[in-house]
């Protein structure tokens, strides 16, 4: 069972390949989902997820248990989200080939309804400001937990909560037009 | 009955939650950390050398400055204080009693052995207060 006090002890016994093993199953998942919140590239956030993880294995001997490691490694996969994203040409909202691509990234295999449902939906995501899209993507990602999204953005969970209060109301707005 | 809201939560449960990476996501993974490792391992043996060899430098240059501050001493003091010596026993020497000339050849060569010894003690007492020698203070 994957606690901090396990890492800890698997690195200190010089075992950080087992160490990341218990680490991969646990935040494979979330550290992806927090990189494709910023970067909206299913390759790109992949990148980074493999960063991450490297990254988290050569610092593992430093980590000293101080904050939770879910904490640490959520700091690890935000700072190496912003990095990628400012080494990219940035834009602003996605073209109807990477909404598309991005659709069927989420599903591989929908039905045409779905991917027409989908991507209109992923366009109304898409349009809301950067915060708000990422706690909708992380919100429904994490099965809605507003603490599980607070900490992988590092934001107050009565702030999780304002952003999509209003990224909900936004959305249905739009889809009423 | 469902509310708009329950309904816009649906569709973003199916578009959102089954966000994963690719199926060989893990192996490849794996693979690159493997490859990780054995640079790590290479990068340390390298350095553990670099370390080792500066440690050596270092303890050469360390042996080299003791051989020159002994060679120093041995020029400038040792010499003139075994001149010294010398002068003054040539001098005494005519003036001892018969007795001391008895004990002196008794015990001749336990004496050259300690004159020796101190000889040699010379350099390293002129190192010692070289070293203990403090900087002097004004006021």
């Amino acid at each position: 069972m994957l606690t901090d006090a396990r890492v800890l002890e698997l690195v200190r016994a010089e075992r950080r390949d087992e160490a990341i093993a218990l680490l991969l199953p646990a935040f494979r998942r979330k550290v992806f989902g927090l990189a494709y919140s910023f970067l909206r590239d299913r390759e790109a956030a992949e990148d980074v997820t493999q960063e991450v993880f490297i990254k988290v294995w050569r610092a593992l001997p430093g980590f000293d248990g101080r904050a939770s490691l879910s904490t640490w490694i959520y700091a690890i996969a935000r700072n190496a989200s912003l990095s990628a994203l400012r080494a990219r040409r940035s834009h602003s909202s996605l073209s109807d080939s990477e909404v598309m691509d991005a659709v069927e990234a989420i599903d591989p295999a929908p039905s045409a309804d779905a991917i027409v449902d989908r991507a209109a939906l992923l366009r109304l995501v898409d349009q809301l400001p950067t915060k708000q899209r990422q706690v909708i993507m992380l919100f429904y990602m994490e099965e809605q937990s507003h603490e599980g999204v607070a900490n992988m953005l590092a934001m107050p969970v009565g702030t999780v909560k304002t952003l999509l209060h209003r990224a909900r109301t936004r959305m249905s707005a739009a889809a009423g037009k | 009955m469902t509310t708009p809201d329950s309904e816009l939560d649906k569709h973003l449960q199916a578009l959102f939650g089954g966000l994963d990476t690719g199926a060989d996501f893990d192996a490849r993974l794996m693979a690159r950390l493997r490859a990780e490792s054995q640079i790590d391992a290479t990068e340390r043996a390298m350095r553990a050398r670099q370390q080792e060899r500066a440690r050596y430098r270092r303890a050469l240059m360390e042996l080299q400055s003791w051989r020159r501050s002994m060679l120093r001493l041995l020029t400038l003091d040792t010499l003139g204080i075994a001149l010294l010596l010398v002068v003054a026993v040539v001098t005494a020497w005519p003036h001892l009693s018969r007795d001391v000339m008895d004990i002196s050849r008794q015990y001749g060569p336990y004496i050259a052995t300690l004159l020796g010894v101190l000889i040699a003690a010379v350099p390293l007492l002129g190192m010692w207060a070289e070293q203990t020698r403090r900087p002097i203070r004004l006021l």
